[in-house]
């Protein structure tokens, strides 16, 4: 099984490096072969909002840096982990753009969730797993809380955690998680 | 005289912005002789490397309004960039930015405006690290297609609601009193318009694929389908 392991390289702290060793080593022990991308501003524009990835060039991003390679080892994963710095309570920039632009891995039309909400409907029959995790040096309750639902309130198929220097926390909450590919709505 | 801030976080490049149009309807409630208004394009000032003069402008603020679209359900990746280097440079300058006021005004594609509410958290928060006070925010449910069929009849109240809206963030921004507000939620979520919202937006995708000479069904596309 494929795992892909995607960080910040601006916030490569003394937690971040706790995490990644972290994750690494338990990617290594339930078999994965695991593949590390430090995303960084220079290799990483933002999306900018053009919508060639769904109506000129349908499931490829039209820019031409590296999240031409994260879209397609993406896909091609039966695992990604993003280790995310939290600021203001989401993503930093450079995993925000990533995850903006991986746009192109959903259909442009509209459809309604048994619950009533509007939602993109998925380009694929499954996806990897997701799993956002977390991290910072003093961040609030109030900020966790935000990261908590800015990740997961309008999304299915996605685990979010939060690491604060409890490895046993983490460790256990990865190992409840179903690790493989999932299918239905995004 | 307040001098307040608007800024327009729309990525976009040779299209017009719904979130600086939005950004120009709350400009137009402020009276010339009573707020000093400055308008920063946050992509005009990353691509022109012009961002420190940007910072320079918002240090000096007594009111900041923050429009966009919303990105992936938060703020988009270009708007993430622009506030975490303005915290770094509002923490080494030192700032003191205790009467600032902080709006956001936030439109989405879907219908339903409450999506919007977890980025106008964001915003909030971002006040909280400036020490800032965030005032409220306005969601908009279907901005795009808001600003595109704003003299259409079945729009009429969701407009008369937006400039309402607008009004209200005018009064707040005179008045003196530091503290949040709730938000208001602006969209066209009933069964009907729903419809025809999907309806006119689901077309609309197949009609700009066609001008680029692409067919319905290529909107389909796998181009990552794996083998299996």
């Amino acid at each position: 099984m494929k795992a892909l392991l995607i960080s910040d390289r601006e916030y490569l702290t003394k937690t971040y490096h706790a995490l990644n060793d972290l994750t690494s080593s338990f990617l290594q022990h339930k078999g994965f072969d695991t593949e590390i991308l430090e995303l960084e501003a220079e290799n990483l524009t933002f999306c900018k909002g053009c919508f060639g990835c769904w109506i000129k060039k349908p499931g490829e991003c039209v820019i031409n840096d590296q999240m031409t390679q994260v879209n397609r080892n993406y896909m091609n994963s039966d695992l990604v982990i993003y280790l995310s710095p939290i600021i203001f309570g989401q993503f930093s920039s450079n995993i925000k753009n990533s995850i903006d632009r991986r746009i192109p891995n959903i259909l442009p039309f509209f459809e309604t969730r048994p619950d009533g909400s509007t939602v993109h409907p998925p380009r694929y029959e499954n996806y990897p797993q997701q799993i956002i995790i977390g991290y910072g040096d003093m961040v609030s309750a109030e900020d966790q809380q935000l990261f908590m639902d800015v990740t997961k309130k309008h999304r299915t198929n996605i685990e979010v955690l939060i690491y604060q220097a409890s490895a046993d926390y983490i460790l256990e909450a990865l190992a409840k998680i179903e690790l493989g590919r999932v299918g239905g709505m995004i | 005289m307040k001098n307040v801030v608007f800024v327009s976080a729309s990525p976009k490049i040779n299209e017009k912005s719904v979130s600086t149009h939005f950004l120009q309807m709350a400009g137009s409630e402020l009276d010339e002789t009573e707020f000093n208004k400055t308008f920063v394009d946050v992509r005009k000032s990353i691509s022109s490397h012009s961002v420190s003069e940007a910072f320079e402008t918002l240090a000096k603020a007594d009111a900041i309004i923050i429009s966009f679209p919303l990105y992936v359900f938060c703020l988009p990746g270009i708007l993430t960039r622009f506030l975490q280097d303005y915290y770094n440079y509002h923490t080494k300058s030192g700032i003191a930015t205790n009467h600032l006021k902080v709006y956001a005004i936030v439109n989405c594609g879907f219908p339903e405006p409450e999506i919007n509410l977890e980025a106008v958290r964001v915003i909030k928060s971002f006040s909280q690290h400036i020490n800032a006070t965030f005032q409220f925010g306005i969601l908009i449910g279907g901005g795009p297609m808001m600003f595109a069929a704003k003299d259409a009849p079945f729009m009429k109240k969701a407009v008369q609601k937006l400039k309402g809206a607008f009004s209200s963030l005018a009064t707040d921004l005179k008045d003196n009193n530091v503290a949040e507000l709730d938000s208001i939620k602006i969209g066209f979520d009933f069964p009907f318009a729903r419809r025809l919202y999907f309806f006119m937006g689901n077309r609309g995708w197949i009609s700009m694929a066609r001008k680029n000479g692409l067919q319905k069904k290529d909107l389909y596309k796998q181009p990552y389908r794996l083998k299996e």
